[in-house]
């Protein structure tokens, strides 16, 4: 693995920069965490050049679409004919960078090497894929990386067989080289039947037919030995699946284990008698997800990465469908949860009694032998004592062999609920989707063992083009602190308070309801709010009158708020706290305005645009040119000077890496707007400070989920110092006083004349 | 060190520069006049050719009768550039007021040049010798390469092997003002030099050329001398061999110089040598607008701040670490990041977000160029107010105060500093002030006259 590493850049903990070093100094001791790929571009200056100019270019390189450095490193140009291929194939092998307009940038790492391996692609076949795509002759270190990297992959395999586990392969020698490692020794179960002289048991299975990216090799190339081979095989411990698995992955023992389902063949569990619908098309991109897992005419295990709003759960749906078995579908919450069991009932022809939810609020079972149960991680996971009738549905999960474990969200679970979830539930193929791979938390690997590979991910701005997804214009909206506010800001004695005192910038408020009339007077536009700090969320909707949900709203209050802002004409803009995050489902949202977000998260920044990727309206308006051409606005307000500006930056990365770009306006609210927008006068802006700094420090501080992990790991080493209410448990006080009336005062708001005329936002940056 | 402004400023401003002895001396060579005649605004160049044969001198109330009432300033400009060239001469009379005559040499050459054309003082190759000449391919590329190489000696002095001809007390001569010498990080590129490497070879050429002449003197080399040689050699044609052998010693070494500039190749037959003028001595002479032929950009800028660049210049590739950050270095490719940091450097050096944004449009790929804006506005955005955050805070150069012995000198030196207009700030409770350097001396000698 000598060669292995040196591909993949260091991981370790950043501080260095001023930047961090002026954090450190106005805030508590926090970590910043950064992931492998932001780090090797963050790099140490210029020891971290590259100079590859000695590689030899062909002489029609012209032709050719991308680079390929010894490190690793591979550079595509998207306007090359071969673009479409190339980016097949190199999403297959290599993990993104960075994909804008006109190149892209990948880094070929051991974990994505073993996912092109998971998806049937050979050492050879990748090795002269790539040399037909690049340049330049490829670097004898990269050959050789793919090399070392890929020599034990596909040698062993993972199978569930009547709900029990065995590892299979057919060299014997390398499951004796797996014995040898301890951890798979104690795994394994010595109750086995002994069988000839290495104990492993001798079955037949029949070779793979390989389905690659036939556009670029020929036949001779693609075909793969599909004789029988004879393979050998032990039973482990389903308890200790999880730590074999990882102990085979490329760190280890190098000998990561593919997990495939033959469905097919299943003679042992009962099929289930569910179709997808005529009228559910796949499109291009969904279609092509699923070619990958199901490649082989097997199903494969791993994740699916598509952006929200490009149709993840008609994926999910199709799997399902394609499968015809029991699937158990986790989502993160109950209100997805609904929308999941929706989906499944919209995209296929499953009857209502094949389908049950399972929720702290419904407990449903379904009838027959086989079905689709939709519940929570939290259900599953759930530790405590359970009521008897939800005992006996997790009893009957845990008992039964389930075709597809359908994952939703996977970025946001923490790696110890998955843990607990798989080890209850056993399945024969696990499907992962999200929007966004990245974690600040640097778990993203752990999804690799505990899931699978990464089989598919879309290309963002691909699918913006090809009129998928809305075309999303992002703006940073630079609001200066006012004088008052930013005095405080600077106190040492309000440390704590610091975020509540950029977020409560009246500057900030005046630009949130100049944006909120504009978008909703001007187009009548469908505005969401997000704001993370839940002092700011309640004084900010209070003082609009607008409805707000957060983490204590309760699922029927939020369901009618929901509705609310679907249906009605009067109920235009919905405030919501971090739990809007994820997977609740607001089609017909199309602005977005972020107050407060959770420091430099970045999935977080991807998600929350993520409720506004859904295309609407017609196709031709939002093609470029069309009169609609950018039909959502993603608008992130921070205070200037502030530490606010250094997380905007580094949330933005991931969703600039896809290709977004965020216009800086620096001049809202508009001057002329005077007393029409609140906290004018500097009496009414004393008064918002004198509340804020009288709030005691636990109101101002952050909203914490269960489900959150990033918001662990981004303040991992933040002391906290709670007020006594907190210790006290009084703190749930606060959410009751917000909780009452809600739903009233936003049908009794009366919109407000607005007397600015309109703004062109986009031409007007500069003061 | 002489202050060296960057500005492209056309060659004749510099033969006008000349003094008047020279400027007659120039006037000889035939080839000089017509240079001198083309590079003229059209209206001057008009009224050339007007009094080309009028003997006498024209009153300057005719002349202004030539041109309609809106011409008024282009004639003015045309009579002063002509007087600056002492084309005209000025007489002036009591009686009948200002009038002009155009300069004897000058008229008489651009006479018989008119009438009989000039003969080139060398005699091109006949088309039998035996020498294989350079493609005009072959030989821009041969002259963009020794431009480059003089390029990057020049913006890499110390560092790094010999690459050209050029002596380096010569060198010395043409990085005065484009790099600086500190003593311990050894030299840096001045805001000029930034400057100068963001111009376009053209302009980059005229500045070097006229380093070259203003210099000539100290090498014992007449500039009019040099002015004359550069002027003719623009009426040679590129491509074509001219023997060598009737040059002077001192147009032999400088053709060695201008070869190292890329601006002809020198080729050596059996037993005469010759010379080859490449684009960059033809173009000396044209103007400055008209001679920026667009180059084909290679910079593709995409929006998340991160720059590719087609070249396997070196030179490029310098210019580019002067504001953003290399990563890649490919065969044909340049991969870097612009960051916040980077452009830091860069504003630190003295360039400016606009020459940056210009450079970036300028230069930018023929893929990205058609697009509008061709460099994503956020970038450029972005650019621009990185630039402003830095000129937020105004620096003045201070002294602080404090000590004071007691509450009424305190007030004394404050008064005395608001009266002076340099009170910055005080602190009536600590008795502390501050007051702005240029009132220092006054300040001192106040408290001195105090404290007695």
């Amino acid at each position: 693995m000598g060669n292995g590493e040196r591909g993949r850049p260091n991981k370790k903990i950043k501080y260095g920069g001023k930047d961090d070093q002026k954090m450190k100094n106005i805030q508590n001791a926090e970590d910043y965490y950064d992931d492998a790929d932001e780090d090797s571009r963050d790099g140490e200056g210029e020891e971290k050049k590259r100079d590859f100019t000695k590689l030899e270019l062909k002489p029609d390189h012209v032709n050719r679409p991308l680079w390929a450095c010894a490190d690793g490193r591979i550079f595509l140009e998207t306007f090359s004919p071969l673009y479409k291929q190339a980016y097949d194939f190199l999403i297959a092998i290599a993990e993104p960078v960075c994909r804008p307009e006109s190149m892209h940038e990948y880094n070929l790492t051991p974990h994505s090497l073993y996912a092109a391996v998971s998806v049937g692609l050979e050492t050879e076949t990748i090795i002269s894929v790539l040399n037909k795509l690049s340049k330049t002759k490829l670097p004898k270190e990269m050959i050789e990386f793919i090399h070392a990297s890929t020599a034990n992959y596909g040698k062993v395999k993972l199978v569930l067989k009547k709900n029990r586990y065995f590892i299979e392969s057919p060299f014997p020698e390398v499951l004796k080289r797996l014995l040898s490692d301890d951890v798979i020794n104690r795994a394994r179960f010595s109750s086995e039947p002994y069988y000839g002289g290495d104990g492993f048991t001798i079955g037949k299975t029949s070779g793979e037919l390989e389905a690659g990216p036939g556009e670029l090799l020929n036949e001779a190339e693609l075909a793969a030995a599909a004789e029988e081979k004879e393979t050998h095989s032990f039973e482990i411990d389903p308890a200790q699946v999880e730590n074999v698995k990882q102990r085979c992955l490329p760190n280890a023992l190098n000998y990561p284990m593919l997990e495939e389902y033959d469905f097919r063949n299943d003679n042992v569990n009962p099929d289930l008698d569910m179709e997808l619908k005529p009228h559910a098309q796949p499109r291009p991109y969904q279609e092509k997800s699923l070619s990958k897992m199901f490649g082989n005419g097997r199903a494969r295990s791993g994740i699916i990465v598509l952006p929200c709003g490009a149709g993840k759960s008609l994926v999910g749906v199709s799997a399902a469908a394609r499968i015809k078995k029991s699937c158990l579908c986790l989502a993160t919450n109950a209100v997805s949860v609904d929308q999941w069991a929706f989906q499944f009932k919209l995209w296929s022809t499953i009857r209502d009694d094949q389908i049950c939810r399972f929720t702290s609020d419904s407990k449903e079972r379904f009838r027959g032998n086989a079905g689709v149960v939709v519940t929570t991680y939290n259900m599953v996971a759930f530790s405590g004592k359970r009521s008897e009738e939800s005992e006996k549905i997790i009893e009957e999960m845990r008992n039964r062999e389930w075709g597809l474990l359908l994952m939703d969200e996977v970025h946001v679970v923490p790696a110890h609920m998955f843990r607990k979830v798989i080890s209850i539930t056993k399945s024969h193929c696990k499907l992962g989707l999200t929007a966004t791979l990245v974690r600040e938390d640097e778990r993203i690997t752990d999804l690799n063992f505990l899931i699978g590979p990464k089989l598919y991910e879309a290309n963002w701005l691909d699918l913006v083009k090809g009129g998928f997804i809305a075309n999303v214009q992002c703006a940073e909206v630079w609001c200066p602190m006012t004088k008052e506010f930013f005095a405080e800001y600077l106190k040492k004695e309000n440390s704590k308070k610091k975020q509540a005192l950029y977020v409560m910038n009246p500057n900030k408020f005046r630009a949130c309801e100049f944006l909120i009339r504009f978008h909703e007077q001007q187009r009548g536009d469908k505005i969401i709010v997000f704001a993370d700090n839940l002092f700011a969320l309640t004084e900010y909707a209070m003082k609009l009158r607008k409805p707000m949900i957060y983490g204590a709203t309760s699922h029927i209050e939020r369901t009618k708020i929901l509705e609310a802002f679907k249906t009605s004409k009067d109920v235009n803009t919905v405030f919501l706290s971090k739990v809007g995050d994820n997977s609740i489902d607001i089609p017909e949202a199309n602005v977005i305005i972020q107050i407060s977000s959770h420091a430099g998260s970045r999935r977080q920044e991807a998600q929350r645009l993520g409720r506004i990727l859904r295309a609407k309206g017609k196709l031709e308006d939002r093609m470029a040119g069309g009169k609609e051409e950018y039909n959502a606005f993603f608008y992130s307000l921070v205070s200037t000077d502030t530490q606010e500006m250094y997380y905007s930056t580094k949330r933005q990365q991931f969703l600039i890496d896809q290709g977004y770009s965020f216009k800086v306006i620096t001049s809202l609210p508009p001057p002329d707007a005077g007393s029409s927008l609140g906290y004018h006068s500097q009496e009414e802006q004393l008064s918002l400070l004198g509340k804020v700094l009288n709030a005691g420090d636990d109101l101002v501080g952050l909203e914490q989920l269960e489900e959150d992990t990033d918001g662990m790991a981004l303040q991992k080493a933040r002391r906290s110092m709670g007020s006594m209410s907190l210790m006290s448990g009084a703190k749930g006080m606060v959410y009751m006083e917000y909780n009452s009336g809600r739903h009233k005062s936003g049908q009794q708001f009366k919109k407000p004349k607005d007397p600015t005329k309109r703004h062109n936002l986009f031409k007007k940056r500069y003061v | 060190m002489p202050q060296v402004k960057i500005i492209a400023k056309n060659f004749m401003d510099m033969v006008a520069s000349l003094p008047a002895i020279k400027l007659d001396k120039l006037y000889n060579n035939v080839f000089i006049c017509e240079a001198i005649l083309r590079s003229l605004p059209p209206l001057a160049k008009k009224y050339v050719l007007q009094m080309l044969y009028i003997n006498v001198p024209v009153p300057a109330t005719m002349m202004e009768e030539w041109v309609l009432a809106d011409g008024a300033s282009k004639h003015r400009v045309a009579i002063d550039r002509l007087i600056q060239l002492r084309i005209f001469s000025e007489i002036s009379d009591r009686k009948r007021g200002t009038s002009y005559s155009l300069n004897p040499t000058f008229q008489n050459n651009l006479q018989k040049h008119i009438i009989s054309g000039g003969v080139l003082p060398r005699e091109p190759m006949n088309s039998d010798n035996a020498i294989k000449l350079p493609s005009l391919q072959e030989l821009e590329t041969y002259a963009l390469k020794q431009w480059e190489c003089f390029l990057l000696q020049l913006i890499n002095s110390g560092q790094g092997e010999k690459l050209t001809g050029i002596s380096s007390s010569m060198m010395k001569i043409f990085q005065r003002g484009l790099l600086s010498q500190r003593d311990k990080d050894g030299p840096r590129l001045t805001e000029s030099g930034f400057q100068f490497l963001l111009m376009d070879t053209n302009a980059q050429l005229w500045y070097i050329i006229r380093e070259y002449i203003s210099n000539a003197e100290e090498r014992d080399v007449e500039p009019a001398d040099l002015i004359s040689f550069l002027l003719e050699l623009s009426f040679h044609v590129t491509g074509e061999a001219y023997n060598s052998n009737t040059l002077t010693e001192v147009q032999n070494n400088t053709l060695k110089d201008l070869a190292d500039l890329g601006l002809v190749k020198l080729q050596q037959g059996r037993k005469d040598s010759w010379f080859i003028p490449t684009k960059l001595a033809t173009n000396l002479s044209v103007s400055l607008a008209d001679s920026s032929a667009r180059k084909e950009g290679f910079v593709v800028m995409e929006t998340n701040f991160r720059m590719y660049a087609y070249s396997t210049s070196k030179l490029q590739c310098e210019i580019l670490r002067l504001f953003a950050r290399i990563e890649y270095q490919l065969p044909n490719l340049i991969a870097c990041a612009i960051t916040k940091e980077s452009l830091y450097n860069a504003f630190d050096n003295g360039i400016t977000s606009d020459q940056i944004i210009t450079f970036l449009q300028q230069n930018s790929h023929p893929r990205c160029a058609d697009r509008v804006p061709s460099i994503p506005e956020n970038v450029t955005d972005q650019i621009r107010l990185w630039e402003t955050d830095l000129k937020r805070i105004e620096m003045t150069q201070a002294h602080f105060y404090d000590e004071f012995p007691s509450k009424d000198v305190f007030e004394a030196a404050c008064d005395f500093a608001r009266e002076w207009g340099g009170l910055l700030w005080e602190d009536s409770k600590r008795m502390r002030l501050v007051v702005k350097s240029e009132v220092h001396n006054q300040m001192r000698e106040f408290l001195h006259t105090q404290s007695k």
